[in-house]
Parts: structure tokens; C-alpha cells; sequence
């Protein structure tokens, strides 16, 4: 029997938890996930679900109140200075909003040749690698676009330079926070399937966060359901929608839209919004939106729980 | 029956680099009580076509032709003095970001009060009750009058924003990217809200969106807007199940589809025409794979070509054919 492969990324019981002036929020709570090299895991949630810290903790951009992160196995929970640079060159992240990522003053030469100069990159290369990189990212010739600036090109040719600059230092992991949010409809599709081509092609770790289930689906082969600062669920993206096992990725599901005429209207399985709720003080954080909540429900938090094959649930339903 | 008709609306604005030609010779009709999606890319004149609607345009932008008739009046022939009356009463607005509809610094009753006391001539005490009454209406607990909009969620917010809008009892609301801004559940809690109140109130709707799945949903009709001109509407069954102009067939294997498995997305290459001197024939020719040499030269007219069912497109006879081939990746490859 082969051992099993080490992940590119996981996170172990990772906790974030700020300290406002008010309250303090926790945005993170216990949350444990790997993804293998070649592997695309999405995370999906409302806004405030916790997925985007969750990401910033994976990739050292916010230091973890508790938990580790191991990286191709080794701890890099406390790496800092040129130990850390050498991790963001293998980590690397591709923003949500074209426009606001690339320095409108630089050409896009200067703005993809700054990260192989940061992660120092001998200079004779950098030709060479811009060139494979606007191959990649099919921005040719490359010539054409090198000398150009930001407010020259459209969103979806920006989020092509922006990908372009998160391979150039080589990268193993590559998260993606909502990647196409902010493209037209009819240029998203080229920016998935270039994320898709790179990942497959390269053997790249994909986390992608959005909450757009649709879209995790098109470019996840695995999910994590987060729900207030935990994963509520995890498994294949196919099971998880054709058969949810948590109530709220049962609405979740529900909720999506579908371009079709013949579509469910029914009411949706979930109770008032997430700002509306009360947090519950104990037990199942989704208890006060749940409609099948029992009272074990209230008196005994769910642990992430296996439930079946490459599936996890948190839910005293599901057990 | 009618509530709008539009036709041939133009709208510019005027920049330095030149006129941008945002609404292009635009037609839209939408019946009474019914909710129509006018769907489109940003940048398509989507937005600027419903603010020309209710008159509220930026002041670089002025109507320079067509007309918009509504309720048997042409409102870009009438005067300012004449069309305040019918803003908010006839037609309102609910805007993208409900923060922008609503006063930061004043509690919703006050701002509730103000609309029905000072623009509908109630009572107070009446104003009071009604707004009550048109909280529980969008699903929001009375209570909340109290509050302010900061202490509100995005999806309260909006629902906010839909009572305020419907407190003089329009005919007409005119609502841009309403449910954009919102997360999928509370999505769909406000559209939920807004076909509702079609039902109850006999309204007519205009959503202003990018998204088909979000038409397909809330929507009876649909108006596909492309660099500035509606190229094709209908009931949103045929436009959707027979789309007749090739943007809209381009659109429905551009985007993932939860339901859909195993399907490669295909976009549609290109980026629409500038609008500063847009292309003398059919806007799409440039990135259409069945543009022929006619629809390089002039712009198509939008004729109905089934019934209830317009589209602008020189091959439009051959749609059958095109919806086939357009089916096919490599139809859209660059």
C-alpha cells in the first residue's frame, strides 16, 4: 500500500478571532482542511462565513489565534522574514478585483517583473518566464500587451495579467477569492478555464473561495460548506449537491438560481438571514435558522464528523 | 395592456474624449403587472436606460432622442415641472446599493414619514400605520422603523429600500441590480419579496441585471441590452429556450449552471465596441462566429420574428440553425 501523499496545504484547527473595539468577533474557529497537489477544493458560505480569513490564514497573510498550517508537511505557522518570503513564492493569490490589483502607474512588464525581483529571480530569466506566462494566460503576442498600462485593458484582460503574475514565481498553491466576480458573464468563462488549464497543467493546489455554488461546482472536485466560522460540511462537489446532508448547504442549494424556465419556487428550508439571527450561545451555531432543529440541537455543539466516503458533516441530523 | 412603452430612446454623455452613445435607439415595452429583466454586460447602457426612465440622470448625460411613453404621456417631451408628480407616486427606484437609497443619519420611520406625509399627504398618524403596514409587506419587523440603516443587513437593507419605493403605490418600479450585492439565500429571499408583491399589487417591475439566472427566476419578460441597444425580448421561456439573436445563445454556455454537469464553458471572445464611436452595422458583427458581410454594413432593426418574440439580427431567419451550431465550442473559438 502507498502512503498517502502529503498535502500541498493543510490547516489544522485554525482559530482567528479579532479584538474590536466593541465585541469581539470570532471569524475562524476550529477549521481543519488539505488539498493535494493537482486538487481544486472551494470554499462556499455567506459573506461573514469566515472563508476569506480562513484563506488569508492559509496563506500567512493574518497570523492564527490558534492552529497550525503545514506546507508540503513542514510547519510554517511561525516562519517569518526570508523563510516566509520563500513560502509567498509558493503561495500565491489571485484577487477578486482586476482593477484594484494592479498599480495603474507600472506597464504590465514592470508589474510582472517586480515578484521575480522581490523573490530573486536571476535577471537573464525574466524575458523567458514573462514570455510563458502571457502563453499561459493566451495574451499574445505578448509584446503587444507588455508595454501597456492598467486602464488599457478590459477586466477580464487585467484578470488575465493578474493570474499571469501569481504563476510567474512558481508557485504550488494557488487560492483564487472570488476570481470572476467582478468580469462580465461573457469573459468569466475564459478566466476559469485558464485557472483550470494552469491547476491541471502544472499540478497546482486550487483553493477557490466564492459563494457562488455554481461556479465551485464548474472548478471544485471537492468543497467545504462554512457556516459562521466552521465547516459545516465537506465532500466531492458532486454528492454534496446531488445529496447535501447539512440544512444549510440544503439551502444553500436551494437558493441558486438556475438559467432555466422549469425551476423550484418552493420557500426556502432556512429561516430568517444571518444579521437577523441571534448567535446562539450554545450548541449548533445554525440552530436559530434551522427548520429541523432539535433539542440536542441547543445543548450539544456537532463536532465535523465522517460520513461516508471523503465526506464530512456537522450536524446532529446527519449522524 | 401597456404601462411603458419605449422606443428608439437615445441617451449621451458628454466626455472629453467625445459622445458616448450609453442607450443607443432602445425599445422596451413592458405590460402592466408584469416584471421585466432588462439583462445585460456592464458598460451595455442597462443602468443609464432605467435612470433615463425616471428622469434622475447624471448631469453630463442628457436624452437626445425617442420617447417614453407612460401611461398615455410622452415623458421626455414633458417638462421637469410636469414629470416630478409622477416620480415616486407612477414609477420608482430601488437601487443597487440599498446604503444609497437610505439616510445615514436619520431612523427609517423618519425617512418613511417623510415620503408618506410630505409627498402623499397623510396624516401622521396614518403615515405611521401605513408604514408599519409596508414593513411587514417586504417581510421586515415593524419594530425596526426604529433603527437606522447601519444597523441593518445588505438583505434588510434592500427590503428597506423596496417599502420606500412603494409607498406612494407606483405603478412602476424600476430596480437596478437589486439582489447583486446580496449572498444567494438572502438573494432570493428579495426576490422572493418582489414577486410577491407583483402578485398582490398588481405591480410592473423593471430588473435591471447581468445575471439570466436571476431573470429566470423573478422574470415574465426579458430585454437582452447589448452596447446600447435591446437586441433581443420576449417572454423569458422562448428568449431562454430559443434564444434567436447569437449574443444570447453565446451567454447561455458562458456562465456555469448548477444543475448542468459536465458542460464546458465557452466565452464569447472580444470585449463590446467602444460606445464613443460605436461600429456603423450590427454592434455583436465583431464578435459574432455567424457575422456576414451585411451585418458589418448596417445595423439590424429589431422586428419581431415569432410571435411575441424581437430580436436584431440579419440571420435571425436561420436561428434554428445558428442555435445548433452554437451549441458547439469550437463555434466560439477565437
Amino acid at each position: 500500500m502507498t502512503p498517502a501523499p502529503i498535502p500541498v496545504i493543510a490547516g489544522e484547527a485554525l482559530a482567528k478571532t479579532f479584538r474590536l473595539s466593541h465585541r469581539t468577533v470570532h471569524a475562524v474557529q476550529g477549521v481543519s482542511l488539505a488539498v493535494h497537489a493537482g486538487e481544486a477544493l472551494g470554499i462556499v458560505g455567506e459573506s461573514g462565513c469566515g472563508k476569506t480569513t480562513t484563506a488569508r490564514l492559509l496563506l500567512r497573510l493574518e497570523e492564527p489565534s490558534a492552529g497550525r498550517i503545514r506546507f508540503l508537511g513542514d510547519d510554517i505557522t511561525g516562519r517569518h522574514g526570508i523563510a516566509l518570503l520563500h513560502y509567498r513564492a509558493r503561495a500565491q493569490l489571485v484577487f477578486q478585483n482586476p482593477f484594484d490589483a494592479l498599480n495603474p502607474r507600472f506597464t504590465i512588464r514592470r508589474a510582472l517583473t517586480e515578484p521575480l525581483r522581490n523573490f530573486g529571480i536571476p535577471r537573464d530569466e525574466h524575458a523567458a518566464r514573462i514570455d510563458a506566462v502571457m502563453q499561459r494566460v493566451r495574451l499574445l503576442p505578448a509584446a503587444a500587451w507588455l508595454d501597456r498600462r492598467p486602464h488599457e485593458l478590459s477586466g477580464g484582460q487585467l484578470q488575465r495579467v493578474v493570474l499571469a503574475r501569481a504563476l510567474l514565481p512558481g508557485p504550488r498553491l494557488i487560492v483564487a477569492d472570488e476570481p470572476v466576480s467582478m468580469l462580465d458573464v461573457s469573459v468569466r468563462a475564459g478566466i476559469l478555464n485558464l485557472l483550470r488549464a494552469a491547476r491541471d497543467e502544472l499540478g497546482l493546489a486550487a483553493i477557490y473561495i466564492s459563494h457562488d455554488l455554481a461556479l465551485i461546482r464548474y472548478v471544485c472536485e471537492r468543497t467545504a460548506v462554512m457556516y459562521l466560522g466552521r465547516i459545516v460540511e465537506e465532500g466531492a462537489t458532486a454528492d454534496l449537491i446531488a445529496a447535501p446532508l447539512h440544512p444549510y448547504t440544503k439551502a444553500l442549494i436551494a437558493a441558486v438560481p438556475v438559467p432555466h424556465v422549469a425551476q423550484d419556487r418552493a420557500a426556502l428550508p432556512i429561516l430568517g438571514s444571518l444579521g437577523e439571527a441571534a448567535p446562539a450561545a450554545a450548541g449548533c451555531a445554525f440552530r436559530p435558522r434551522c427548520p429541523y432543529a432539535m433539542p440536542r440541537c441547543g445543548a450539544e455543539t456537532p463536532e465535523l464528523r465522517a460520513a461516508g466516503p471523503r465526506r464530512r458533516v456537522a450536524c446532529h441530523l446527519a449522524a | 395592456m401597456t404601462l411603458l412603452s419605449v422606443h428608439d430612446l437615445h441617451v449621451h454623455y458628454l466626455t472629453s474624449q467625445g459622445t458616448v452613445r450609453a442607450v443607443d435607439g432602445a425599445d422596451l415595452d413592458v405590460p402592466a403587472g408584469s416584471i421585466v429583466g432588462l439583462v445585460g454586460e456592464s458598460g451595455c447602457g442597462k443602468s443609464t436606460f432605467g435612470r433615463a426612465l425616471m428622469g434622475v440622470l447624471p448631469s453630463t448625460a442628457r436624452v437626445a432622442g425617442g420617447s417614453i411613453l407612460f401611461e398615455g404621456r410622452d415623458l421626455v417631451a414633458l417638462p421637469e415641472r410636469e414629470r416630478r408628480p409622477l416620480r415616486w407616486r407612477r414609477m420608482a427606484f430601488v437601487p443597487q446599493t440599498a446604503m444609497n437609497a437610505l439616510d445615514p443619519v436619520q431612523r427609517l420611520r423618519t425617512q418613511m414619514l417623510e415620503v408618506l406625509c410630505q409627498r402623499g399627504g397623510l396624516s401622521r398618524t396614518a403615515a405611521l400605520a401605513k408604514a408599519e403596514a409596508l414593513f411587514r409587506m417586504v417581510g421586515l419587523d415593524p419594530r425596526v422603523l426604529h433603527d437606522y440603516p447601519h444597523q441593518f443587513s445588505g438583505g434588510m437593507r434592500q427590503r428597506a429600500s423596496i417599502a420606500l419605493a412603494l409607498a406612494l403605490e407606483p405603478a412602476l418600479v424600476i430596480a437596478d441590480e437589486p439582489v447583486t450585492a446580496l449572498d444567494v439565500i438572502v438573494q432570493r429571499q428579495v426576490l422572493d419579496v418582489l414577486r410577491d408583491l407583483q402578485n398582490r399589487l398588481n405591480l410592473a417591475m423593471i430588473l435591471v441585471t447581468h445575471d439570466m439566472a436571476v431573470v429566470a427566476y423573478a422574470c415574465d419578460r426579458v430585454a437582452v441590452m447589448y452596447a446600447g441597444r435591446v437586441v433581443e425580448s420576449g417572454p423569458v421561456a422562448a428568449v431562454l429556450e430559443a434564444p434567436l439573436h447569437p449574443y444570447t445563445m453565446g451567454l447561455s454556455h458562458a456562465f456555469p449552471d448548477l444543475r448542468d454537469t459536465a458542460a464546458v464553458l465557452v466565452p464569447i471572445d472580444g470585449a463590446p465596441p467602444s460606445l464613443l464611436t460605436p461600429p456603423s452595422g450590427c454592434r455583436f458583427a465583431e464578435r459574432c462566429p455567424f457575422a456576414e458581410q451585411a451585418c458589418h454594413a448596417q445595423p439590424p432593426p429589431l422586428i419581431e420574428v415569432a410571435p411575441d418574440h424581437l430580436a436584431a439580427c440579419w440571420r435571425s431567419g436561420a436561428a434554428a440553425e445558428l442555435r445548433v451550431r452554437a451549441m458547439r465550442a469550437e463555434t466560439w473559438a477565437p
